[in-house]
C-alpha cells in the first residue's frame, strides 16, 4: 500500500511540495528566531553597561571598602539573581587573563563574556547555568565585574525554537495530508477512465468514459476520449455491417450458382446446353464482384482516413464532363439531360470519389426517371456552400423513407425490377461524409432532388 | 513474344500461362520475388506481369529494382489490393498498369496488349488511318471515305484511342479509364452508350464496319478484310 502510494506520480509531487514549503517556512521562522535572539542579547549588554556605568560614577568619587559594601547593598535590592556586581583584586583572581572576553568597543578597558555561572563565582554559587559578564579593569588592579543570569532568556528562546520546529512540523504534515487527499481524488477520476477502459476492453464498446459535469480537465480529457470511442464503435460498426451484408447478401448469389453448376452436374450432358450456363455463370460471378468490390469500397471510404491522394478539385469542370457523359445516356432513354455549373468551383478532395458519387445519383435519375422525363445537374456556391444536385421528375422518394435508402441494399419496392445492387446511395453518403458534406433528398414536386451539399472555407 | 508471370498462386499462374500461350506468347513462370527477379534480369522479356504480394521479395520492390538497373520493360501488376492509395503506390514504384483481383482474362490480356504497343518504337503520329477512317490530329479532323465526319471532343478522343489500339481488343474500363479518366465501375453502362453513338457515325453510312464488339470482352477497332 505504501509502495502504491509512493508510486503514483501525484504523491510523490506533493511530497516534493511539501518539502518545499517546509524548507520555505523553515527558513523563515529560523530568521525570526535569529532576529530575536541577537536583539536580546544586545538587551542584556545594554543593561550590564547601564550597570557598569553607574558602578564606575560611584567607584571614582568613593573609597574602595565603602564602595564594595555598595555593591554588597546593590546585589541584594537587584535580588543578585539576575543582576549583580564584584568588585576583585586581580591578585585573588585575575579575570582579564582567564577568561577570554570580547572587548567592549569603548576606551574603558571593558569586555563581555558568556559562562557558565559557576565558573565565574567559584564555591559561592552553584548554578551551571550561562551568565553574562561585562568587566572593566579599574586602576589599582581592580576588576568590576557586572553579571547577569541568562537562565530565564535561555528558556525563552528554547521555547521559541520549539515553537518554530513544532511549525516547521506542522507544515510539513498538512501539506502532506493535503497531498494523500489530492492524490485520492485524482486517483480516483483516474480509476474510474480505468475501469472503464477494461469494460471496453472486456468487449463492452457502448461504455463510456465519466464526465461529473465539473468541466475540469478530467472532463475534457474524458470528451475527448469518448469521442474518440465512438468514432471507433462507428468503424466497428460498419465493418459488422460489411460482414453481415457479406453474408446475407453474397450468400444468396453464392448458392444460386452453387446449386446451378450441381444441377448441371447431375443432368445429362445431352440437355444441357453447356455454353449458355458458362455464360450466365460467369455474370452471375461478374455480379457477385462488382457488389463486392462496392460494399468495399464503401467501407474503404467510411473507414478513411488517409487524404495523401487529395487535391483541389474543379467540380465545375468535373460537373460539366459528368454532364457530358451521361447526356448520352440519358438521350438513349428518352430523357433530357440538362446542366449549369457555377465557374470556379474548386473543392479540396478525392476526384474519383467525388465522380463516383455524382455518377452514382445521376444512374439513379436515369434508373427511376419514365422515359420523356428531364433530369437536370447543377453546381452551384451560395455563402460558401456548395451544392450539387441532380433533380429528376421521376418516380420520387417518399419522404418517410428517405432516410432508409442510404442504408446497404435497401431497394424500395417499386425500384426492385430494375438493375441495381442497393449500395449506390450508401456510397454517396459515405463520399459526402468523408468530405465533410451531407446528402440531402428532397421532393422535385413531382420527382426527386438530390443534393450534395459541401461547406467550403471560403 | 516473351512474357514472364510472377505469381506465387501456381493455379492463378497457369491459368494465365495457358490463356495466354493460347494468344501466341511465350510465357515463363517464376513462382516467388526472387526467383522473378533473377528472370527478370537475365531473360530478354517483352513485359512482366507482377503480383504484389509474393513470397521472398514482394511485388512492388522487385520492380524497384528492376527500374533501378535501369530496365524499361512494361509491367502489369495484379493486385489483390484495390484501394486508389494502393495503386498509386503500384505506378509510383515504376508499374506501367495495375489490374485488381479478381478480374476477366480478357481485361488481362487487352492490358497486356497495350502494353506491349506502348514499348514499339514510338512513331509520333499526325495521321492514324484505319482502312479508310482517317484521323487527322493537328486538325483534329475525322475522315471516312471522303467525307468529313462531325465529332463531339470526348467522341474524338474515345476513336483515337481506338484507332491508335487498332487490332487490339480494348475493355470497358480501359476506355474509361483512359479517356474519361475514371477509375470505378459506373452501375449503368455509359461506354456501351458511347461506343454506339461512335459507331452510328463511322460505321452506319458505310459498308464495312470497323468498330466491333468482343462479347465478353470489350470492343475492337479493325478492318476485318486487311488480315
Amino acid at each position: 500500500m505504501t509502495r502504491k502510494l509512493l508510486n503514483t506520480s501525484v504523491f510523490r509531487l506533493s511530497l516534493i511540495y511539501a518539502l518545499l514549503f517546509s524548507t520555505v517556512a523553515a527558513g523563515a521562522l529560523g530568521f525570526i528566531y535569529w532576529m530575536a535572539k541577537g536583539q536580546m542579547e544586545q538587551q542584556t549588554d545594554a543593561r550590564l553597561q547601564l550597570e557598569t556605568d553607574a558602578l564606575l560614577n560611584m567607584y571614582s568619587e568613593l573609597p574602595v571598602d565603602r564602595f564594595t559594601t555598595i555593591i554588597s547593598m546593590r546585589n541584594s535590592e537587584n535580588g543578585s539573581r539576575y543582576l549583580f556586581a564584584r568588585l576583585i583584586h586581580r591578585s585573588q583572581h585575575d579575570f582579564a587573563h582567564d577568561i577570554p572576553f570580547k572587548p567592549v568597543n569603548n576606551n574603558l578597558g571593558q569586555g563581555v563574556a558568556t559562562l557558565p555561572l559557576n565558573e565565574i563565582l567559584k564555591g559561592k554559587n552553584k548554578h551551571a547555568e550561562p551568565a553574562r559578564l561585562m568587566l572593566t579593569i579599574l586602576s589599582g588592579d581592580y576588576q568590576l565585574l557586572v553579571i547577569t543570569d541568562l537562565k530565564e532568556q535561555h528558556i525563552l528562546m528554547d521555547r521559541l525554537l520549539q515553537t518554530v520546529l513544532v511549525a516547521i512540523g506542522v507544515i510539513f504534515t498538512l501539506a502532506l495530508i493535503g497531498g494523500v487527499i489530492m492524490n485520492r481524488h485524482v486517483q480516483r477520476r483516474i480509476n474510474a477512465v480505468g475501469h472503464t477502459a477494461n469494460d471496453i476492453i472486456s468487449g463492452d464498446l457502448s461504455r463510456r468514459m465519466p464526465v461529473t459535469g465539473r468541466d475540469d480537465e478530467f472532463d475534457s480529457l474524458s470528451h475527448v476520449l469518448n469521442t474518440m470511442l465512438t468514432r471507433i464503435e462507428q468503424l466497428m460498426q460498419s465493418m459488422r455491417d460489411v460482414t453481415d451484408n457479406l453474408a446475407h447478401d453474397l450468400r444468396n448469389p453464392l448458392n444460386r450458382l452453387r446449386n446451378r453448376l450441381e444441377a448441371s452436374q447431375y443432368h445429362p450432358s445431352a440437355t444441357t446446353d453447356y455454353p449458355a450456363l458458362i455464360q450466365d455463370t460467369i455474370q452471375e460471378v461478374d455480379e457477385l464482384i462488382k457488389t463486392f468490390n462496392a460494399l468495399l469500397s464503401i467501407a474503404q471510404v467510411e473507414s478513411s482516413a488517409q487524404r495523401q491522394d487529395w487535391a483541389e478539385v474543379d467540380l465545375s469542370a468535373l460537373t460539366e464532363e459528368l454532364a457530358e457523359l451521361y447526356t448520352v445516356v440519358a438521350e438513349e432513354d428518352n430523357l433530357s439531360l440538362t446542366h449549369y455549373a457555377e465557374a470556379n468551383l474548386h473543392l479540396h478532395g478525392n476526384r474519383q470519389l467525388l465522380a463516383q458519387a455524382i455518377t452514382n445519383l445521376l444512374d439513379n435519375a436515369v434508373k427511376y426517371t419514365p422515359a420523356g422525363g428531364e433530369i437536370r445537374l447543377e453546381a452551384r456556391r451560395q455563402n460558401g456552400v456548395i451544392t450539387i444536385t441532380v433533380s429528376d421528375n421521376g418516380l420520387g422518394i417518399p419522404a418517410e423513407q428517405r432516410e432508409q435508402v442510404f442504408k446497404r441494399f435497401k431497394r424500395l419496392d417499386n425500384a426492385r425490377s430494375t438493375p441495381g445492387n442497393g449500395l449506390g446511395l450508401s456510397l454517396v453518403k459515405a463520399v459526402a461524409e468523408l468530405h465533410g458534406a451531407t446528402v440531402q433528398l428532397q421532393d422535385n414536386h413531382p420527382g426527386l432532388r438530390a443534393s450534395l451539399v459541401i461547406a467550403t472555407s471560403r | 513474344m516473351n512474357i514472364l508471370i510472377v505469381e506465387d498462386d501456381r493455379q492463378t499462374a497457369s491459368f494465365i500461362q495457358k490463356g495466354l500461350m493460347e494468344s501466341g506468347y511465350v510465357v515463363d513462370h517464376a513462382a516467388d520475388g526472387e526467383d522473378g527477379l533473377h528472370l527478370a534480369l537475365q531473360g530478354s522479356y517483352d513485359a512482366l506481369i507482377v503480383d504484389r504480394m509474393l513470397p521472398k521479395r514482394d511485388g512492388l520492390s522487385l520492380i524497384q529494382i528492376l527500374r533501378a538497373q535501369g530496365m524499361q520493360t512494361p509491367v502489369l501488376i495484379l493486385s489483390a489490393l484495390g484501394d486508389v492509395d494502393h495503386r498509386v503506390d503500384g505506378l509510383r514504384a515504376g508499374g506501367d498498369d495495375y489490374l485488381v483481383k479478381p478480374y476477366a482474362f480478357s481485361e488481362l490480356l487487352a492490358r497486356l496488349q497495350a502494353l506491349l504497343r506502348r514499348t514499339q518504337p514510338a512513331q509520333e503520329y499526325t495521321t492514324l488511318k484505319v482502312r479508310d477512317l482517317e484521323m487527322d490530329l493537328l486538325k483534329r479532323r475525322v475522315i471516312r471515305n471522303g467525307t468529313v465526319i462531325p465529332l463531339q471532343p470526348r467522341e474524338f478522343n474515345l476513336l483515337e484511342y481506338l484507332m491508335r489500339h487498332a487490332g487490339q481488343v480494348v475493355t470497358r474500363t480501359m476506355l474509361l479509364e483512359k479517356v474519361w479518366d475514371y477509375h470505378f465501375d459506373p452501375q449503368t453502362n455509359v461506354i456501351d452508350v458511347h461506343i454506339s453513338r461512335l459507331r452510328g457515325k463511322i460505321d452506319k453510312d458505310f459498308d464495312t464496319p470497323l468498330l466491333h464488339t468482343i462479347r465478353g470482352a470489350g470492343y475492337l477497332l479493325h478492318d476485318p478484310q486487311a488480315a
